[in-house]
């Protein structure tokens, strides 16, 4: 008896163990998963030929489109992430320097016949001056302060986009921005268009990831987690906090440059409170103090958006169930704990037929 | 003289904290500051190292006048400091606790960082080893992976001195680097200080342990109220009667 359980045990750790490398492949060690040293990994690998090969195996049209939305939102998240998952510090603005990155492109384009590449960074630069501007009176402010302050900025600037039409087309916005194009090639499909937001989304990743694993990586963690211990040591404790909130709404610019380029528009209900809250839950839900976390969160958070705007009348109350109930099972976030939950379950039907053997 | 506070007042609120004290500090000694709690050593610390502005006098360090310098810029004249309350970074492995106390001294602004061009790898390399250096001289080396809050309340300590020294002060300011240590921790904290003393670093400490401060300082002196009882070698201010009346108030 005890000889068959035995072996029936070996048989099942077999399939466990297998099942568990297969996760080892695709998902990070939630343990490991926070050192900061980089290493080029079979998974990021895996990450890296699953963006290039899923459009082609996946060829509709509709899926590229919301995989696009979801690489600009990932690129918001991104930027965001360096400010909140590791700097620790919030921000209800960033749909404002979204905005003004997506007016630039807007404006550039349509009535100075500025090419694509130059609007492209122009705006990226466009969203960072604000972003110095008005981050150096508040971001003396800390937590809920902060949170508050930042949303007057982002208020302030939706105010200011319906009042000007001179400027902005006040309330109905801007059209026909023509497509982003580089050397004569213009990304008109879907597809195309794909492959340029990722494209893009992998170098900032890239940029993030580099400043993580130096000093300033350690700088920002430094100034989330002791600011007295960071100025200490002499780190510029104001001076990093302005950086980085530069850096995230650089991102958010060059986001919204994608954007405009992409849907051909820009006006200004697209830029309200709405979309930045849904970065900030992007982050959170993705997990903080990770770059690949927010990425994940953003194209799950963009799904469900997607497939919630079937069932119109019920989709808040689904979405907020939902987001409640991810907030409560994955409370750091689904890039840190997925990996964990999944382990479990899968040992889980292991460990029920064991009890039923035991009582037996 | 190497660091010099002259004349110095704080209030808070009413309360005088520090009332016109001046101290010097020797380049190349261990000084000790002692008394009672309230006495406002910690607060003489934070105006030194320019977390609070002192309302009148100056200090000076090196001949250069410090005071009302922000505490980054305290910090990169050379003054290096630890607190009362621990400050570690929790979110943070041991070893890149010690890396950002090089902060300063690693090259790199935003940009190169981003791009991680190549020198900013082998600046990161040669810190990396640097930091390994310093931790094995605090016997943390074989923890430089775990993170900083697993670490018990007196590594966190020795940590917290560690990532002082990793910024290469000429000047060390220690909060009470022995509270919460016990016995024999302390002892071999003394070691590592003496040792450090013999390298030629300064060091201007608060202590409560009697015994660690004869033991390493070569100066004492003693704040009550806000005024300086004391000054001078250990064994003169222990026997002083003023020192005595301010630990051992008669019945």
């Amino acid at each position: 008896m005890v000889d068959q359980v035995h072996k029936e045990f070996r048989k099942r750790d077999l399939l466990y163990s297998g099942a568990l490398w297969l996760l080892s492949l695709i998902l990070p060690d939630p343990q490991l998963h926070y050192r900061r040293e980089y290493q080029f990994r079979k998974r990021d690998l895996i990450y890296f030929l699953t963006i290039i090969a899923l459009p082609m195996i996946w060829s509709d049209p509709h899926f590229h489109h919301i995989m696009v939305l979801a690489g600009i939102h990932a690129i918001l998240a991104l930027g965001l992430t360096l400010f909140l998952g590791y700097a620790g510090q919030i921000s209800l603005g960033q749909a404002a320097f979204f905005g003004i990155g997506a007016y630039t492109m807007a404006i550039l384009t349509t009535r100075c016949g500025v090419p694509s590449l130059p609007a492209f960074w122009a705006s990226g630069l466009t969203a960072s001056f604000f972003a110095y501007l008005i981050g150096r009176p508040i971001l003396k402010l800390k937590g809920y302060f902060l949170a508050l302050a930042t949303l007057g900025f982002g208020e302030i600037f939706l105010v200011m986009v319906r009042e000007s039409p001179g400027l902005t087309g006040g309330v109905i916005g801007i059209f026909d921005i023509p497509y982003f194009s580089l050397a004569g090639f213009i990304f008109d499909t879907y597809l195309k268009q794909y492959y340029l937001i990722w494209g893009i989304l992998m170098g900032l990743a890239l940029f993030s990831k580099n400043l993580i694993r130096s000093k300033m990586g350690r700088a920002f963690l430094a100034v989330a987690s002791s600011e007295d211990g960071a100025s200490a040591v002499g780190i510029d404790v104001s001076r990093i906090k302005l950086s980085v909130f530069v850096i995230g709404a650089a991102f958010a610019g060059l986001a919204g440059s994608l954007f405009a380029s992409v849907m051909s528009t820009a006006n200004p209900e697209t830029f309200s409170l709405n979309l930045s809250v849904l970065i900030v839950m992007m982050v959170i839900l993705g997990g903080m103090g990770n770059l690949y976390g927010p990425i994940a969160g953003a194209i799950f958070l963009t799904w469900l958006i997607n497939g919630l705007s079937r069932y119109q009348e019920y989709s808040l109350p689904i979405y907020g169930v939902i987001l409640i109930l991810l907030l409560v099972f994955f409370p750091d976030g689904i890039g840190t704990r997925l990996r964990v939950r999944l382990i479990y379950l899968i040992s889980y039907s292991g460990r029920k037929r064991r009890r039923e053997k035991v009582e037996l | 003289m190497f660091l010099s506070v002259e004349e110095i007042v704080k209030h808070y609120d009413g309360v005088m904290a520090l009332n016109r004290i001046s101290l010097q500090v020797r380049r190349g000694t261990v000084k000790g500051l002692m008394g009672p709690n309230g006495a406002g050593k910690s607060t003489l610390f934070h105006l030194i190292s320019g977390m609070e502005k002192p309302d009148s006098g100056r200090i000076c360090f090196m001949e250069k006048e410090i005071t009302g310098l922000q505490t980054h810029e305290i910090s990169r004249f050379g003054v290096g400091r630890t607190f009362q309350t621990l400050q570690v970074w929790g979110n943070m492995t041991v070893v890149e606790n010690v890396l950002t106390g090089m902060h300063t001294r690693i090259r790199g602004g935003f940009l190169s960082t981003g791009l991680y061009l190549p020198w900013i790898k082998k600046s990161e390399e040669i810190a990396i080893k640097e930091a390994k250096e310093i931790l094995e001289l605090f016997g943390l080396f074989g923890r430089w992976k775990w993170f900083a809050s697993q670490l018990s309340y007196g590594e966190q300590r020795r940590l917290e001195i560690a990532r002082g020294l990793a910024a290469k002060p000429d000047l060390l300011l220690l909060d009470e680097p022995a509270a919460g240590l016990t016995y024999p921790e302390a002892k071999q904290l003394a070691q590592t200080l003496s040792r450090l003393k013999e390298a030629g670093l300064t060091l201007f400490l608060i202590e409560h342990h009697m015994g660690m401060v004869m033991e390493i300082a070569d100066e004492v002196a003693v704040l009550n109220n806000g005024e300086l009882l004391a000054e001078g070698p250990p064994d003169m201010v222990k026997s002083d009667p003023s020192v005595i009346e301010a630990y051992m108030p008669r019945k």
